[in-house]
């Protein structure tokens, strides 16, 4: 506010002699309010319904207090340690997450409350009204403030160093092509370039590492230390088991079996058909079964995902994510659903020693389709 | 045969389950065991009615058990699975070297005998005979070629001690169909993989031993009697309402009903409160 309202302030000796309400109201109207009323809630001081309701805050505060405290020691003394169902004391270990979860929430609920009910029932409720301020800023405002942003540029003397301003643009312009390259970068180098390789997406972690090396069948039991190799005899007929690959270079080295177990082009599932079962193979692929014994990539054709739903009797094989089908009985065909071509099949033997191990890496990529691949 | 004590005890104990869910948990705990000691007491009641003295046929003659089988199948099952159990063609299978860990399952959770016609899959339902009725009939398939036994343990034996074991075979061998808490799902054409509430340890071990229906088999040698007891172990420990510390489990199907109902009630609360934040007191 300038011009006249400036003239009318008070002076010093003026202000010192101004009660709390005047200031109060001076101070409003230099900020163009103007408070019309400021009704205080309990105007009549001491009665029963002022008291009751600063009980009912206190009430709250009260709650939260009392539920904060049973929250530590709840958190402290209540017994946390799993129990099983059917046993002892699984009842109360049962009421830990809830009885912690509803003490604390009570807690942070008492104080919300309490705070909000506080101001509800005894901050006076005001009446202001404000002025607006009319049409752009006067003349004299936007000339200056122009003058003074030139004069600024000015004295940095900006203009004249012209080594500073190129190396500048120099710097955001090579930031601004490095925002480019990010969604660019990716196009001129290709980590798949080499097609032989076990990380291309042309083979699998059943690719044998060097020519003769013996990679077999590997059963997951939870424990990614643990070796545990697959015989024939293993699976009864109608059964079912997703492996992995095992080398012997991977013996007692951790992390290269738990890795085998992560790796994701190596769940392969096994299934023993019944040996009754008509099964019809594909072109090609007459001697990839062993007996009874099939290996299918458990990758989905269509977008990747396990299809690790298996029906026996009917030979199904259907993919949780969007519901294609595969028939085990004839080479993994799709017959419903959006994959299109047949989940690749494992070419199995049993060596000298009665593993099921694997002959070669599968005779076409696995999974979804991809750029480069033709089929 | 007409009298089903399993039945009852089924029938009066689910819907009292069910109502209790959005109470209490203490509520709960108190309306399930009454539930069950009432349930028990009935089945204990019909049973000694229905069946006046088998105990002594039961344990001292196996042979008697089998001729009983015999006549048994010879009333109710004869007709699908042929005279000498070889099976009758588009009827039903033969039953020769099933076993009777086989033969358990399907009559025990009321499978077989099958009702109300060709479904995609049979579905779970109070069994048609008496626990003892199923044991004679057990020993009848069991005599005749042999075939995977049912275990001589009890339901509380079957129940393996290390369900975090257990929970990590199910999730590898179990929860693609079953879902990872035993929640079931869709199969093919109209089949599904049952929900495993209110199944009993036994009938969980026969069904992993046989693979009954659909359901792949499971030998011994592919996960051993104690991984399948501590797979048993976890069912128990996440079905039957145990795996319910929220207090409602939300149909238990994980994050699609729990941030439905967190977003369509959480957000009602919070426009609810932040009103009555902004109303005047």
């Amino acid at each position: 506010m300038s011009g006249d309202e400036q003239e009318k302030l008070p002076t010093e000796a003026e202000l010192d002699s101004m009660t709390r309400d005047e200031l109060v109201t001076l101070g409003t109207k230099l900020d163009g309010v103007e408070l019309i009323s400021y009704e205080d809630p309990w105007p009549v001081k001491g009665t029963k319904a002022e008291k009751r309701a600063e009980r009912q805050v206190a009430y709250w505060f009260l709650l939260a207090a009392v539920a904060g405290i049973a929250f530590i020691v709840a958190f402290i003394a209540w017994p946390s340690e799993y129990k099983a169902p059917d046993t002892d004391g699984y009842f109360l270990y049962s009421l830990y997450t809830p009885v912690i979860g509803v003490t604390l929430g009570l807690t942070v609920l008492g104080l919300g409350v309490g705070a909000l009910a506080y101001t509800k029932k005894f901050i006076p409720h005001e009446l202001a009204v404000q002025d607006r301020h009319d049409g752009g800023s006067a003349k004299i405002d936007q000339e200056t403030v122009l003058a003074e942003l030139a004069d600024a540029g000015n004295r940095s003397t900006i203009t004249r160093r012209s080594l500073v301003k190129r190396s500048a643009g120099a710097a955001a312009g090579v930031m601004g092509l490095g925002l480019v390259v990010l969604p660019l970068g990716g196009m001129l180098k290709n980590p798949f370039a080499d097609t032989n390789s076990k990380d291309s997406l042309w083979h699998t972690g059943w690719q044998p590492s060097f020519p003769g090396e013996k990679v077999y069948l590997r059963r997951n039991t939870g424990d990614a230390s643990e070796v545990v190799l697959i015989r024939p005899e293993d699976l009864d007929a109608g059964g079912f088991e997703t492996v992995f690959p095992f080398r012997e270079s991977e013996r007692g080295n951790e992390e290269a079996l738990s890795a085998a177990l992560h790796r994701a082009d190596n769940p392969v599932m096994l299934l023993r058909l019944r040996p009754d079962q008509n099964v019809v193979k594909r072109a090609g692929q007459e001697n990839f079964n062993f007996g009874d014994f099939y290996a299918y990539s458990k990758i989905c054709t269509h977008l990747g995902c396990p299809t690790s739903l298996y029906e026996q009797q009917t030979g199904r094989l259907l993919c949780p994510c969007h519901q294609s089908q595969f028939n085990v009985f004839e080479y993994a065909k799709p017959v419903f659903g959006p994959a299109a071509r047949a989940l690749p099949q494992l070419p199995l033997a049993v060596d000298e020693s009665g593993y099921l191990i694997a002959r070669s890496d599968f005779i076409e990529p696995i999974g979804p389709a991809f750029w480069e691949r033709d089929s | 045969m007409t009298t089903t004590p399993p039945a009852d005890a089924a029938g009066t104990s689910a819907p009292a389950g069910k109502r209790a869910r959005s109470r209490s948990k203490l509520k709960r705990r108190v309306s399930g065991l009454l539930a069950l000691g009432i349930a028990l007491l009935g089945a204990g009641a019909l049973y000694a009615v229905a069946v006046p003295a088998p105990q002594v046929a039961q344990a001292s003659d196996t042979n008697a058990l089998v001729e009983q089988g015999r006549q048994l199948f010879n009333n109710s099952c004869i007709s699908c699975h042929g005279n000498n159990l070889q099976g009758v063609k588009d009827r039903g299978p033969s039953l020769i070297g099933v076993g009777s860990a086989a033969s358990y399952f399907q009559l025990s959770t009321g499978r077989m005998p099958l009702s109300g016609g060709q479904t995609a899959e049979a579905a779970r339902k109070p069994p048609a005979f008496t626990p003892q009725q199923i044991d004679a009939l057990d020993a009848f398939i069991q005599a005749n070629g042999g075939g995977k036994e049912k275990p001589t343990e009890t339901d509380q034996q079957l129940i393996g001690g290390d369900p975090s074991r257990g929970g990590e075979l199910f999730r590898l061998n179990c929860a693609a169909c079953h879902h990872f808490t035993g929640r079931g799902g869709a199969l093919s054409s109209g089949k599904y993989a049952p929900e495993l509430d209110g199944v009993t340890p036994s009938q969980i071990y026969t069904a992993m031993l046989t693979g009954p229906e659909n359901m792949p088999v499971y030998g011994d040698r592919q996960l051993t009697p104690d991984e399948k007891k501590d797979i048993i172990g976890y069912i128990k420990s996440v079905t039957d309402g145990n795996n319910n510390p929220g207090g409602n489990p939300l149909g238990g199907l994980g994050p699609i009903s729990e941030g439905l109902i967190g977003w369509i009630v959480g957000i009602a609360a919070l426009v609810g409160v932040t009103l009555w934040i902004g109303s005047k007191a």
